[in-house]
């Protein structure tokens, strides 16, 4: 069978294709073949590899912060995704209703998820401080210090707050987009059947919504998975940590236990959790929609 | 002359550009890279053909952290300083450090010019010599004397039963409390609170057995110990937030810390500075009256790491600096740290220095200040410390003995 390109083309083909391959092999292909070789390890950073076989999986069994950081992601789960969600949606209808000024109130609130989450995070710690400014508000006007960040469940919390914050606008950026392509039609008819303004949101617009709401989610997810700067930054993973992450717990393996091959495999555990979960979550939850 | 000048200027270009060029690694402290950037001037004058180039150890949680990262990495710089003991024996048991025996009399001279042959034997890791200390800085508890004279006190409280009494008198629990009981929930912070207590308590008695892998503090003193901790807590005599520099601003009466605060307070709160009165950490009432108070002393040293490209340089260039005193003076003008040194109160160039309270204070405790035990397993020792014994003491979750013995079974599983 010969081929319908000539050599030429076939080489200019592949000379377009090759830096992004090349790209892919070293940056991707590569770590993922020696992850898994690590896994498989014991290796200290200057030794030889040695093999081990699953030792490094049966230790995660065992392993009590494991379980202690999977109860904390399952935590951040239950606060983070309700407040994502509903703040980005809140965002995305007002944004509807919004009639001048709105690529300037996209920008301000993407600016947050651009933003270097070191600079924000040291921000948010001092203006949540004990001492700090929010606090010296609420102790003026109603007497009361709140410790957002050194009570266990409020530090969860208060770390979920922020970022919340931080996705706001890229959220609420894909559900308003979901939003405005919901015909109009579909109101006006449940209108001129004398639909209220909360039957329409709960039978018309939530429903309509539900792929982006589930696109949503899967991103609200796997972010969990990956939360680590706030954290780090903020609460050390403490108090009694309750705000230890996979991604802290991965980083203080390997670099301050020496200890790299472990954390690579809690790293390959965390990938195939993260995605059982997202595969759950798009089995029983999502839904076909039609306009029509 | 002309070509005098040629053959001269071809020399210097030959010998710069086939000079050694070494990368030094300092502490992320302003005054300790002021040190050296000064005594690395003078030597890349004096020597062409061995090149220091200073940078600071990149900003990370720890310079422990920046130093593994950067050694996983293959980017380890050819030797740095700010090595404690405990991170040493960790490098040193992966092979990432080049043992300073290997110098052979050199090294031994060394030693001897910079009179700290004794202070060595404390830093001997599997019967070598990795590190070389730099500073050993005891841990003292800086009151305000200001408030405290205000309370009728002329000077400070010296035991728990003290700090009781003199927390009933201060303490609301709501803006002001007594001390900062606890440092941190960094791994680094347990050196500056627990283990400088027990220290203290004990009379400088090991908390980790090093050789027979297991914790100490289990004992009596440990109970006292936590139960202090516990007590002040629990009363609202301290508290897990503080604010931001609640010594300076009247918060809290006194607080631990090393003498490297002492050039940042003196530029930031000139006002509070002259207030400052000094004491040892606190001890039990039974603590003997006339037994001295030890403390914790947080030693730090420089290393070489094993992918230096010319170990035999760095030597020479560390060899330079420590053999010379007037670089120890120089040191303590910029730091106010004391010099891992043994002649620091008898040698007459740092004489002047005695006249400076702070480092009279310092200095007049480095006999009772005690180096951190020498385990490669210090970091995971010191996050179970936390996370098994502070946080509960700090949250009152349990009886305090009940705490501390979890603690203690946790801490020798990791040691087993």
């Amino acid at each position: 069978m010969s081929s319908k390109f000539g050599k030429k083309e076939r080489l200019f083909g592949y000379s377009i294709v090759l830096p992004y391959l090349a790209y892919t092999a070293i940056f991707w292909g590569y770590p993922f073949v020696w992850m898994v070789v690590l896994a498989f390890t014991k290796w200290n950073y200057f030794s030889k590899p040695k093999f081990i076989g699953l030792q490094n999986f049966l230790r995660i069994l065992t392993d009590s912060t494991v379980l202690r950081i999977a109860l904390n992601t399952l935590n951040f789960l239950a606060y983070l995704i309700p407040m994502v969600l509903t703040a980005s949606l809140l965002f995305a209808l007002a944004l509807t209703k919004v009639r001048f000024g709105k690529t300037f109130i996209m920008l301000s609130f993407l600016v947050a998820n651009v933003s270097s989450g070191v600079a924000y995070s040291l921000l948010f710690s001092n203006l949540f401080s004990i001492n700090g400014p929010i606090n010296r508000l609420l102790d003026d006007l109603f007497g009361i210090t709140i410790p957002w960040f050194s009570n266990p469940q409020l530090a969860v919390f208060s770390i979920c707050l922020i970022i919340t914050w931080k996705f706001i606008g890229y959220y609420g950026l894909i559900l308003y987009a979901s939003l405005l392509s919901i015909p109009q039609s579909l109101y006006e008819a449940a209108e001129l059947d004398g639909a209220t303004k909360s039957q329409i949101f709960w039978k018309i617009t939530l429903p309509l919504l539900n792929p982006s709401l589930i696109t949503v989610t899967v991103l609200a997810v796997m972010l969990t998975f990956g939360i680590f700067t706030e954290p780090y930054l903020i609460t050390g993973g403490g108090p009694m940590q309750r705000t230890i992450t996979f991604l802290i717990y991965m980083y203080d393996t390997a670099f301050k236990r020496v200890d790299p091959s472990y954390a690579t495999t809690v790293a390959i555990v965390t990938a195939l959790v993260s995605y059982l979960l997202v595969m759950l979550i798009r089995k029983f939850f999502e839904k076909e929609v039609s306009f029509v | 002359m002309k070509r005098i000048f040629v053959l001269f200027l071809i020399a210097v270009l030959s010998l710069v550009s086939f000079a050694v060029k070494l990368t030094f690694w300092t502490a992320p402290n302003a005054f300790q890279e002021e040190f050296w950037k000064t005594v690395v001037a003078q030597w890349n004058k004096m020597r062409p053909d061995i090149q220091i180039e200073v940078q600071t150890i990149p900003a990370a949680g720890s310079s422990e952290e920046a130093i593994l990262s950067a050694i996983a990495a293959g980017n380890a710089p050819d030797f740095s300083e700010n090595i404690f003991s405990g991170f040493a024996a960790q490098l040193a048991e992966i092979g990432a450090i080049y043992p300073l025996d290997n110098f052979g009399t050199d090294f031994q001279r060394l030693v001897e010019a910079r009179k700290m042959k004794n202070i060595m034997e404390t830093w001997k890791i599997k019967g070598k010599y990795y590190v070389f200390p730099i500073y050993s800085n005891p841990m003292i508890f800086w009151w305000r004397g200001d408030i405290l004279k205000s309370l009728g006190y002329n000077e400070p409280p010296r035991t728990y039963g003290e700090i009781y009494e003199l927390s009933k008198k201060f303490a609301d629990g709501k803006k002001k409390f007594t001390m900062q009981v606890i440092s941190g929930r960094n791994w680094w912070d347990r050196w500056f609170d627990f283990i400088t207590y027990y220290y203290a308590a004990t009379g400088g008695k090991p908390y980790i057995d090093v050789e027979k892998r297991k914790v100490n503090f289990g004992d009596e003193t440990g109970k006292a110990v936590v139960q202090f901790i516990y007590t002040m807590f629990q009363n609202k005599w301290t508290a897990v937030e503080l604010g931001t520099n609640p010594f300076y601003n009247g918060t809290i009466l006194a607080k631990i810390t090393g003498p490297w605060e002492v050039n940042w307070a003196k530029e930031t709160f000139p006002k509070v500075v002259p207030n400052i009165w000094f004491s040892a950490p606190p001890v039990p009432d039974n603590y003997p009256k006339d037994k001295p108070i030890y403390t914790f002393a947080d030693t730090k040293g420089l290393v070489i790491y094993s992918t230096c490209k010319d170990k035999r340089a760095a030597f020479e260039f560390i060899s330079w600096v420590f053999s010379n005193v007037q670089n120890d003076v120089l040191w303590i003008e910029k730091t106010q740290m004391p010099p891992a040194r043994e002649d620091l109160t008898t040698n007459p160039a740092f004489a002047k220095f005695m006249n400076d309270k702070f480092f009279k204070a310092y200095a007049s405790f480095v006999p009772y200040a005690v180096p951190p035990a020498l385990t490669d397993k210090t970091i995971d020792i010191q996050q179970s410390m936390t996370t098994n014994l502070i946080e509960p003491l700090m949250y009152l979750k349990g009886k305090p003995e009940d705490i501390l013995n979890k603690a203690v079974k946790e801490i020798n599983k990791l040691l087993f």
